[in-house]
Formats: C-alpha cells, sequence, structure tokens
C-alpha cells in the first residue's frame, strides 16, 4: 500500500534522465486528508512561479522605465512565506521530511508500524503545542487589545496586512498538522495490530 | 531583592547603539545597588525586532529598548510617534516633547494596553542620508531610487517624487553597491561610515533632514508596576540620562567620522540649506494627517504632537 | 495543567542544560523522528521546561519571522532553475558538452563542478538553493560516469556550501552589521580565502583521482565526429547564456542578488521554451518539486531558529561567554578556543543561530586583543562552512538527501564529507596562522 505510485504527469525526458527518482504523492497512512493537502499543493507552487516572474516584472519595470512598484517584494515574501510554511505540511504527508534512519531502518514490521505511530503521536504533540501557541499570535494580529477588529499590517508605505494574514495561515497549517498526525497515528495503529501485519 | 531583567534591543550586538545601551544597563545597577540587573539582547536574539512588543507583553522577554516604527504595522500611531518626518530639527526638541510636552503619556497610552509600560524616550539623533548621487535639495529627490523602512519615511519620500524600495538591512549593502538603489535611509553618520555605505556611495547628506527615529525603553507591566516607587523614579532618571548619553556621545563620533571622511578625500558630504529643509518639511507634515486617519491612537498622537509643535512655535 | 507541564528544567542550571539540550537532540534525532520535528521538539520541551506554557509562542513567533524573511527567497528560485533544468533536455546536454570541453583528463568532470559551484557562489548569498542545484544535475551525471559517489558527494556538498564565502555573502553582511565593520572589506577580504578553499578542493580531487585512478574513469575517446560534437556544444549555450545575464544583472547593477536568481528562473524557463521543452506538466511537476524541496529545506532552518531563540533566553549568551573567560592570557590561545567553541557549535546550529550567540562575546574580545574584526569576520565564516557540512547537525547533507537518490544514506553522504571537512579546518587554521591572506 505504501508503495509510492509514478505520476502520470511526469514528461518522459525526465524519467530518462534519472530513472532512480520516481516522483509519489501521499502517503496512504494519511487517508483523504492527505490526498487533498497533497492536491491542494500545486495552488502553492504556483505562487512560487508567480514570485518568479513578479521580481523579473519588477526589474524590469525599475530597470527600464524606472518606476518600482511599491508591492513586488512584499508580495513575493508573502508567497514564498506561504509555501514555505505549506511545504513542511506537503512533506508530512509525502513522508519526505529528513530522518536519520540508523536505527529507524532496522525495526521492521509491527514494530515498525508502532514506531510510525509513536512518531506521529510525538509530532502532535509538538504541533498542538504550536497551534495552541499560534492561536494567542493570530489573536494579537488580528484584534487591537481593545477587540477592535485590525489585521496586523506590514507597515509600509503599501501597508498590506500580510503580516496577519501568514499568522492565521501558519496557524491554519498547524492544525491541519494535529488533525494529519491524529489520522496518522491511528493508521499505523491500524496497521500494526491487523491480522496481516508481520 | 534583586530583579533580573532580560531587555531585547533593535540593534546589532557590536553596533555603537547597543555598546550605549549596555552601559545604560550598568548605571542602571549601579543607580539601584545592584537591585535592578538588566542583560541586554542584541536584534534577533530572542524573537524578530518587529515582534518584540507581543513578547514583552507575554512577558517573554521584560523589557524591550527599540525604535518603535517597528511596531507600525500593529497601530500607525507607533509610526507617527516614532519618526514623525519634519518635526524635529534637534534631539533636544524630541526629548522636550516627549519628557515635558505630552509624548511621554501618549507614548504609555499607546504601549499599555499590550501589556507593556513606556518607561521613557531616547534618540540617536539626525540621521544622515546615504547616497550615491549627488542631492542638494528637494528637487534632486524626483525619480531617487530610495531604499526606506517601513512607516512613515516612505510615505514622505513618496510624495516628495521619489521612488522608494522596501529592503531589508541585509540588502542594502549590496543593493547601493550595485546601484539597484540610489540612496538608503539607514543610520547615523558614523556608523554608516564604520559599516562602509560612505565609500560606495560618497555622496551622503549631513546633517540629514528625513528622520529622527524615537527609541523607547519599555517593560513588562506587571514587573514594572512590583517595583517600588524609589526603584521605578530611579528607573526612569536614568533612562534621562542615557538620553543625553546617546545624543552627545553619537554627535561626538558623527563630527569625528565627518572629519576623518572630509580629510580622506574621497567623500563628498552634502548639507542641505535651510530653505530645501523647510521645503521637505512643507512636503512631510500634510502625510502626518494622512497617517493620523488611519487609528484613534494616531489622531491622538497627532493631536498631542501639532500642540505641541505650535506652542512652540516649531509648525 | 501549569504544574504538570513545568518540570523545572531551569534547576538543571545552564551548564547541565545545555549538555542535556545537545545530549536530547542526539537522542531524539537516532529515534527516526524527522529532524525538523527533533529541534522544534527539543526546543518546545525546553520551552515548556524552563520557562512555562507562556513561552512558547516564542516559538512560533520565530517561525513567523524566519518563513517572512526576504533572503530566502532566493531559495525556491534556485530550486526552481534546478527542477527545470532536470527535467529538460538542458542538464544532460550540458554535462555532455562539460566531458568534451574536460576531454580526457581524469576527473575532469569533478574539477568542473567546482567550478559550477564557485560560479554560483557568486551569483548567491547564502546556501541551499545551490547544493540542490548540483545534487539534482551533477550527481546523477557523475555516478552516470563512473565517478566513486563519495567524492561525487563530497564536491557537490563542499561546492555548492562556498555561496557564503565567495561574495555576496549573507554570513559576512550579518557579521558586517554585528561588529560595525565595512561590508565592503569584508567581501574583498573574503575573496581570496574563498577562491583558496575551492582551489583546496580542485587540488583533492585531482590528488585522489591520481592516487586510485579508480575513483574516476577517463571517458572513452570520443570518435563521433566533430559535426555531432559541435551539436553538443550548442547545448550549452543558452545555460551559459542564463548564468551570464543572472551574474551580468547583479553586477550591471540591474538587479539585487534575490532579484537575480528569479532571472535566472525565467531564463532557464525561456532555455527550455527555445528547446521546445517547455510543457504545462513539466512546469507544474517542477513547481511541485520546488514546493517539497524548500517545505524540507525551511522546516529543518525553521526548528534551529527556534531553538536558538529558547537558548538565548535561557541564559546561552552567557554561558558561553563564561567558557571563555579565563580560558588564558595568550591571545592565540583564546582565538583556538573561539574556533573550538564555534565548530562544537557548527555540529548542532545553523550559522544564524551562531552568529547570534557568540558574535556579540567575540567580537569585543576579538577587538580588545587587538586582532583586526575583518580578519576575524572571514574565519567565521571559513568556520561557517565547516558547520554546513559538520555531523549530526550538517544542513548541506540534508539539502543534498532531499534530492539525491533514495540508496544514498545520510551516513554514506556524511563520511564521504569527512575529507572536506579536514581540509576547511586547514583552510581555518591557514586563516589563523597566515591573516595576511585576508589582506590584513
Ligand atoms: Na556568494
Ligand atoms: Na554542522
Amino acid at each position: 500500500m505504501t508503495e509510492p505510485h509514478s505520476d502520470p504527469d511526469m514528461p518522459a525526458t525526465a524519467t530518462e534522465a534519472t530513472p532512480e527518482r520516481r516522483e509519489h504523492g501521499a502517503i496512504a497512512e494519511t487517508g483523504l486528508l492527505g490526498r487533498a493537502i497533497d492536491a491542494v499543493g500545486v495552488i502553492f507552487a504556483l505562487g512560487i512561479i508567480a514570485s518568479a516572474l513578479i521580481l523579473l516584472n519588477e526589474v524590469v519595470l525599475r530597470y527600464g522605465f524606472d518606476s518600482p512598484t511599491i508591492w513586488a517584494h512584499e508580495t513575493t515574501i508573502f508567497l514564498c512565506a506561504m509555501a514555505f510554511v505549506y511545504g513542511g505540511l506537503y512533506c508530512v504527508v509525502r513522508n519526505s521530511h529528513i530522518r536519520v534512519v540508523l536505527i529507524y531502518d532496522m525495526v521492521t514490521g509491527r514494530a515498525k508500524r508502532i514506531l510510525d505511530a509513536v512518531i506521529s503521536l510525538i509530532c502532535l504533540f509538538a504541533a498542538a503545542f504550536f497551534a495552541w501557541a499560534a492561536y494567542g499570535m493570530v489573536m494579537k494580529a488580528v484584534f487591537r487589545p481593545g477587540g477592535e477588529i485590525h489585521f496586523e499590517t506590514s507597515g509600509s508605505a503599501w501597508d498590506p496586512p500580510f503580516p496577519a494574514w501568514l499568522k492565521i495561515f501558519l496557524f491554519t497549517v498547524l492544525c491541519l498538522m494535529v488533525v494529519q498526525f491524529i489520522i496518522m497515528a491511528v493508521n499505523y495503529l491500524r496497521g500494526a495490530f491487523k491480522g496481516d501485519a508481520q | 531583592q534583586t530583579h533580573k531583567y532580560k531587555f531585547q534591543s533593535s540593534d546589532p550586538a557590536g553596533n555603537p547603539n547597543f555598546i550605549l545601551q549596555q552601559d545604560w544597563a550598568k548605571d542602571l545597577a549601579k543607580r539601584t545597588d545592584n537591585q535592578i540587573q538588566i542583560e541586554m539582547m542584541p536584534v534577533g536574539s530572542v524573537v524578530e525586532h518587529n515582534e518584540t512588543l507581543d513578547a514583552a507583553g507575554a512577558g517573554i522577554i521584560d523589557g524591550i529598548v527599540t525604535d518603535i516604527s517597528y511596531f507600525a504595522g500593529k497601530d500607525p500611531a507607533f509610526s507617527l510617534l516614532g519618526n514623525p518626518v519634519g518635526a524635529w530639527s534637534s534631539p533636544d526638541q524630541l526629548l522636550d516633547f516627549m519628557n515635558n510636552g505630552g509624548g511621554q503619556k501618549v507614548a504609555n497610552d499607546l504601549f499599555e494596553p499590550y501589556g507593556v509600560h513606556y518607561v521613557g524616550s531616547t534618540t540617536t539623533g539626525l540621521e544622515a542620508l546615504v547616497s550615491k548621487v549627488p542631492l542638494d535639495g528637494v528637487a534632486d529627490l524626483k525619480g531617487l531610487k530610495i531604499r526606506a523602512p517601513e512607516g512613515l519615511v516612505q510615505d514622505v519620500f513618496a510624495a516628495a517624487g521619489a521612488a522608494p524600495v522596501n529592503l531589508p538591512g541585509s540588502e542594502v549593502y549590496t543593493a547601493l553597491d550595485k546601484g539597484v538603489i540610489d540612496a538608503a535611509d539607514y543610520t547615523v553618520f558614523s556608523t554608516n561610515q564604520a559599516q562602509g555605505l560612505n565609500d560606495i556611495a560618497p555622496n551622503p547628506v549631513y546633517p540629514g533632514f528625513h528622520s529622527m527615529p524615537l527609541v523607547g525603553v519599555a517593560m513588562n507591566k506587571k514587573e514594572w508596576d512590583s517595583l517600588s516607587p524609589e526603584l521605578q523614579k530611579a528607573f526612569e532618571d536614568s533612562v534621562k540620562s542615557f538620553a543625553t548619553t546617546e545624543v552627545n556621545d553619537l554627535a561626538a563620533a558623527d563630527k569625528k567620522a565627518v572629519a576623518e571622511a572630509e580629510a580622506g578625500g574621497k567623500i563628498h558630504i552634502h548639507d542641505w540649506s535651510a530653505e530645501e529643509r523647510a521645503k521637505f518639511r512643507r512636503i512631510a507634515t500634510p502625510q502626518w494627517k494622512k497617517v493620523a486617519e488611519k487609528s484613534q491612537n494616531a489622531q491622538q498622537v497627532y493631536d498631542v504632537l501639532t500642540t505641541y509643535l505650535k506652542q512652540n512655535n516649531l509648525l | 495543567m501549569d504544574h504538570l507541564l513545568h518540570f523545572d528544567l531551569s534547576a538543571l542550571g545552564i551548564g547541565y542544560g545545555t549538555i542535556l539540550l545537545f545530549a536530547l537532540l542526539i537522542a531524539l534525532l537516532l529515534t527516526g523522528i524527522p529532524l525538523a520535528f527533533v529541534t522544534l521538539l527539543v526546543a518546545l520541551i525546553f520551552a515548556l521546561g524552563w520557562f512555562g506554557p507562556m513561552a512558547v509562542p516564542l516559538i512560533t513567533s520565530r517561525v513567523y519571522s524566519f518563513v517572512s524573511s526576504f533572503v530566502f527567497v532566493s531559495v525556491p528560485m534556485f530550486v526552481m532553475m534546478a527542477a527545470l533544468l532536470d527535467r529538460s533536455g538542458i542538464a544532460r546536454d550540458l554535462f555532455e558538452a562539460m566531458k568534451l570541453v574536460g576531454g580526457r583528463m581524469r576527473g575532469a568532470v569533478a574539477v568542473q563542478t567546482i567550478f559550477v559551484s564557485v560560479i554560483l557562489a557568486a551569483m548567491s548569498g547564502i546556501i541551499g538553493g545551490e547544493i540542490v542545484l548540483l545534487g539534482l544535475l551533477a550527481l546523477p551525471q557523475m555516478i552516470r560516469q563512473g565517478y566513486d559517489r563519495k567524492l561525487a558527494i563530497g564536491v557537490i556538498c563542499a561546492g555548492g556550501s562556498l555561496g557564503t564565502m565567495v561574495p555576496p555573502s549573507i554570513v559576512l553582511i550579518i557579521y558586517g552589521l554585528t561588529a560595525n565593520v565595512s561590508i565592503g572589506d569584508l567581501f574583498t577580504s573574503a575573496f581570496i580565502p574563498g577562491f583558496m578553499l575551492a582551489a583546496f578542493y580542485v587540488l583533492y580531487v585531482i590528488i585522489r583521482v591520481k592516487l586510485n585512478p579508480e575513483l574516476a574513469p577517463v571517458p572513452e575517446p570520443d570518435d563521433r565526429p566533430w559535426s555531432e560534437k559541435l551539436k553538443l556544444l550548442k547545448g550549452i549555450v543558452l545555460p551559459v547564456l542564463v548564468i551570464g545575464f543572472v551574474l551580468g544583472s547583479i553586477y550591471g547593477g540591474i538587479a539585487s542578488v534575490t532579484e537575480a536568481s528569479a532571472l535566472g528562473v525565467a531564463g532557464v524557463m525561456l532555455s527550455t521554451l527555445i528547446r521546445g521543452e517547455l510543457t504545462l506538466s513539466m512546469l507544474k511537476g517542477a513547481a511541485l518539486q520546488t514546493l517539497g524541496t524548500c517545505g524540507m529545506i525551511v522546516w529543518i532552518g525553521i526548528g534551529a531558529s527556534a531553538l536558538v531563540g529558547v537558548f538565548n533566553l535561557m541564559g546561552g549568551i552567557d554561558f558561553v561567554s563564561g567558557l571563555l573567560m579565563g580560558v588564558s592570557d595568550t591571545p592565540i590561545v583564546v582565538i583556538l578556543t573561539m574556533m573550538a567553541i564555534l565548530f562544537f557549535l557548527g555540529m548542532f546550529l545553523d550559522w544564524v543561530g551562531i552568529a547570534l550567540l557568540t558574535m556579540p562575546i567575540f567580537v569585543p574580545i576579538v577587538k580588545d586583543l587587538g586582532y583586526d574584526p575583518v580578519w576575524f569576520g572571514v574565519v567565521f565564516a571559513m568556520n561557517m562552512q565547516v558547520s554546513f557540512l559538520s555531523p549530526p547537525f550538517g544542513p548541506a547533507a540534508f539539502y543534498l538527501k532531499s534530492v539525491a537518490p533514495k540508496d544514498i544514506s545520510l551516513g554514506e553522504i556524511f563520511r564521504s564529507l569527512l575529507p572536506f571537512i579536514c581540509i576547511q579546518i586547514v583552510a581555518v587554521g591557514l586563516l589563523v596562522a597566515f591573516p595576511a591572506i585576508t589582506g590584513h
């Protein structure tokens, strides 16, 4: 079930150039949520391409027409920051975060599933705390101390509410991570105690 | 009873401002017989410079010594109070406004809802403008690609016809060096000179006309309230004397650096005429009103500020 | 709840606290928990245990600040370039052409990879993207041509780390801001040491393949007709133009270093379009790969940044300064102790953390001892080269692992890096012994 499947979108030339690398999607244990997170990734990936084009546009406008924009740098930072934050979640569902496998790979069968479940639970513990802390950060970024709604802005001449948006986004991603780690822990445990696990 | 506090600065470790802040902490310990001991931590050591208000309010760090414009995104009032471009022609005016002209109360009203008490004010003095191209008046600002930090400074330069570019401090050097920008709002002359900015942009405007940041000392309100009135008084006094030391030391350092730069012969210092400075102020002051309209607190700052300026015939 | 969570680690004191922190890092690392979560978890445990739950927001605050800093924008740009080059035929053609240029010299491709990495280093101020780029392009090609895997891995990680040694360099800029010295002087002084280090890598490759010819096979004589060789050479025209364009935009004052990396992406996209290889699905694949790779790279940095914030709040700065205090009256012993501290910290922390922790302590002492702070800045940058490679936390190894073939393990990468770490330590030693190398 966990065997990575190849991406049908992969162009033939790339497969030919590097046969040992194969694209894969969300691992099975992440369930429906994992597949959804994997699929939504393309939006943030496009954000990276957009960033490159925005910077290109900025250079052309500034160098060619002496009229730099006030929004290019802040927008680029915002798009990339969203991609970085989401990228962490994306790697969780694809199981592509780097780990030291010295001991991890020696464990096999049922024990491995249990180990995977325990690791998911530990990560869940951390993610839950961070989600809680991020919630406080979001409250401060969305409300003035008096309770009036004010989205924290960057304070520049353009002054977009990116800081508030990014903090809300970070909170959302951490919450998704919590749910995802719960699903993973449950599925790993299920796998461990199902009859077919050796 | 001793109170041990961790304060985070908005300056890096070897920066003259930071060293002066460390001296202030020593002075405060001396004044209070070591009852208040402050460890100054450089910018970014616990949280980033624009996140220190929340951190001090939450008690993660105990206090901050910071350019208060960094909180402009929380409330535009911080930007207007932190750097009302064109308002001050000397540090004495700014400090008199803060200490005797109603500034202290306005600042504290601004900080206290965040759980932070505003203790007192200092400033670096007038900053010098770093520029590659000769600038001798407002007309030269037209089309100038200038790096400016967040807040009012950007608005004013835009109103003066310049093209403000948003760049983090760490990109200023390479951007100037490679000609991506023509000029930069950075800091005081001596520090600009020490960091080599004037070598690659040899037309600094000194004394500057554009910026004199309010550097505030503030601390967690609960911890402030738990100090005895005597200790609070000693604390406030130490900040006032720190302000004087900082202004004098940096001005002296600037003079020395200017003399050295002039003797070196490679740097051409531009000093604007009173007329050009007045012209720039006339462009700057209408921008205050725009900021004031953005929040109630900003309006409050605007009212107190303009009242003071009018009373003292500075407007 | 509060009491339950507050197991008061602070009773340990900073000394034992520091030991526990590093021990916990290694222990958790060995359990197989993803690395990004290991550092975040240790930061969380110490925030909770030392200060209580109210300190946890410092971690999320640092996460927020970390992801929203401008310098990191160049990382996805380099990765995107790599992903596009890899998916098009450009990468393969480039290395075929390099093989022609290298002729029948043993180890030519490894040496050329180091040259390419020096060029990339001149285009970038940080590391991350370059290692991914070289890992995607050069590693499979060198393996395909029969190069020793360890040699290839070492060349890529060490070469790809040169970005902070060859100007422009964000390490030197941050040092300049911290020490209040001229960034221009730092750049000028780092120039020769940066090339010296690259030259050592080249020398090492040449000597190794001379002693053991099996490490790098001599390419078979190429008996293709010249018309076909010329066709191959045409393959490198576009990439070379892109590199020239990017370097030109930086040094010609058209774009900032970060913007130039975006121009590189546009240039590579244009090249694939001209070659008729640009398709929507290829673009999508490259962008998704960039998302995944950056997620991995940045989350490793996030954890390290959070950990440093917590350690600083614990009193880390005071602790390190205590270690230095009274070590010796002999200036050189003090400097060597600093090197040892930097080396040790480099095993665990990333350079931003090390700079935040040690610079406030080291720079005033270095000045007091009568040393030139510009020289020390270059020595610091050279030390950070070591930190990129040294286990157990070697960012260069992690970046390469993220794109290397699955059967290359972290352990193999770190073993491959050992000789290069030794070279770097020799380079640090030379800078300390002969400050004149920096022109000071
Ligand atoms: Na570089
Ligand atoms: Na390391």
